[in-house]
């Protein structure tokens, strides 16, 4: 199981239609827009890198987005 | 809000029910309290003994049965994944669980002691809510940490609508019941939930621990206590309490099953909520147990007399007491700020000590460490951004391992539970 932060940058005017896209993709635990160097902080949760290729490979043909950087998660320790 | 809409039906009908059963067994305990007090002059100590004892019994039998394995898990990890078997209870968890146990021990005895003094739930149970105004307390005292204007508005609302709705039917306010829920009830309870919660965040093993046998110690503490309170007064009234608790148990066995199984359900239902929702929410739909407890009350009064209300002002009276609670939980539930903190680590730093030292900062909900443009990734709570830059922001500049960090606040969110 692999887990992965993937922040993402969007075009100006397009974040609405975005979320919409994005809330629709498979394994993804949740989705957070926020102020700062990135638009949108989307946390998926997939089964092999193989998987999480695909998952970004949807996320980067959202038309609206300009960039993702995947952070793979190494260690997490939460609530 | 959320991904997924039908889980988000199963967290409120699990939040309720949990509540729901919850004032149920407030109003069987009343019932339970009038038998006793037929037989007994110390009702209210032998039932709280008597609780925990049959209490012990019942939840060992359902851990039991949930200790089974099925396809490869156990039935309780259905309830909470973290959950194997009944086990030991483990070195470093021992000292909360004698505190948890003893503030379970007070607050349920005391919380009894009411239920004589008042025999009618509607108006016990909205003081349990005032824990708020404890919670901030602590907090305030602990933690050198002056509460935000939200905080105060709510617990006065909380606070002042607890003390409304508690009127009793004829119109008054029992002075004394209303000392021990103030100086026993809530102390203890305040003792219980966060030594519980300390359990919770325990790891056992680097393994996350889990509730059911967090509640099954928690129970077994709780009579260890009871004994010993029992032992001490019965030298004390020259009585031996301890063999009385034991013969009553044994008469009202079943009836105590009863309360033992519905205070057992509630539990589960509650965690299996908090697996879902956030604690926050969780607690504000479990406020609604008071709302419940107006049935239960009427049809509490087919059986015993509780005298009824004799003007309209008085129902108006008490409506406004349960709205502020109400009110007043869910705003202090849902005023949150959150946010993410990316933070790159000074070269040489070992991340995983890193993330560590960032957990123990009050208001983390999760870190990680991560591969990419940033080493660690943390996601906050906060009150108010003023309360995120004292409690947070500070302390992270403190750290002499981080390079540098972005605060990115969350405007939106979704959560697929």
């Amino acid at each position: 199981m692999i887990k992965a932060y993937i922040l993402v940058k969007t075009r100006v005017g397009k974040l609405e239609k975005v979320l919409q896209k994005a809330r629709e993709l498979k394994n993804v635990e949740s989705i957070a827009v926020v102020t700062g160097d990135c638009d949108l902080i989307v946390k998926v949760k997939v089964r092999d890198t193989e998987q999480l290729l695909q998952l970004t490979d949807e996320l980067q043909t959202i038309d609206g987005i300009r960039q993702t950087t995947t952070h793979v998660i190494e260690k997490e320790i939460t609530l | 809000m959320f991904l997924k809409i039908r889980k988000r039906y199963l967290f409120y009908a699990l939040a309720l029910a949990s509540s729901a059963i919850a004032s149920i067994s407030a109003g069987v305990d009343v019932i339970a309290i009038r038998k006793y007090g037929e037989v007994y002059e110390e009702a209210p100590l032998l039932y709280g003994f008597s609780v925990f004892l049959v209490g012990f019994i019942i939840t060992l039998l359902f851990c039991l049965i949930l200790s089974i394995p099925y396809r490869g898990r156990s039935l309780g990890s259905l309830l909470d994944p973290a959950f194997k078997h009944l086990r030991f209870v483990r070195r470093e968890e021992i000292a909360y669980h004698l505190l948890a146990g003893l503030g379970n021990a007070i607050t349920t005895t005391g919380y009894f002691f009411v239920l004589t003094v008042m025999p009618d739930p509607s108006a016990v149970l909205p003081f349990y809510q005032t824990v708020i105004l404890y919670l901030l307390l602590v907090e305030v005292i602990a933690e050198k940490n002056a509460p935000t204007l939200i905080e105060i508005q709510s617990s006065t609302i909380v606070t002042f609508g607890a003390i409304l709705g508690s009127l009793s039917f004829k119109g008054e306010i029992d002075l004394s019941a209303l000392a021990i829920v103030f100086l026993v009830v809530n102390p203890g309870w305040v003792l219980l939930s966060i030594y519980q919660r300390k359990l919770k965040l325990l790891k056992m093993k680097g393994e996350p621990n889990d509730s059911l046998n967090i509640r099954f110690w928690n129970i077994l503490f709780s009579l260890a206590f009871m004994i010993i309170i029992m032992l001490i007064l019965g030298q004390f009234l020259k009585k031996p309490l301890l063999a009385m608790g034991i013969e009553s148990s044994m008469n009202f066995f079943w009836l105590v099953s009863i309360v033992a199984t519905l205070a057992f359900f509630s539990y589960i239902f509650h965690i299996r909520a908090l697996g879902i929702g956030k604690a926050s929410v969780t607690q504000a739909v479990k406020a609604t147990t008071i709302v419940f407890a107006i049935p239960v009350t009427f049809i509490l009064s087919l059986f015993i007399p509780i005298p009824f209300p004799t003007t309209p002002t008085l129902w108006l009276t008490r409506s406004i007491g349960f709205i502020l609670v109400i009110l007043g939980i869910i705003s202090f539930a849902i005023t949150q700020v959150r946010a993410y903190i990316f933070i790159r680590a000074a070269p040489g730093v070992r991340v995983a000590k890193l993330i560590e030292e960032i957990w123990k900062i009050k208001g983390v909900d999760s870190v990680s460490a991560v591969s990419g443009t940033y080493d660690v990734i943390a996601r906050v709570t906060t009150r108010t951004l003023l309360k995120g830059y004292e409690r947070i922001v500070k302390r992270l500049e403190s750290i002499p391992g981080i390079k540098e960090f972005r605060w990115n606040s969350i405007l939106k969110e979704w959560e697929n539970v």
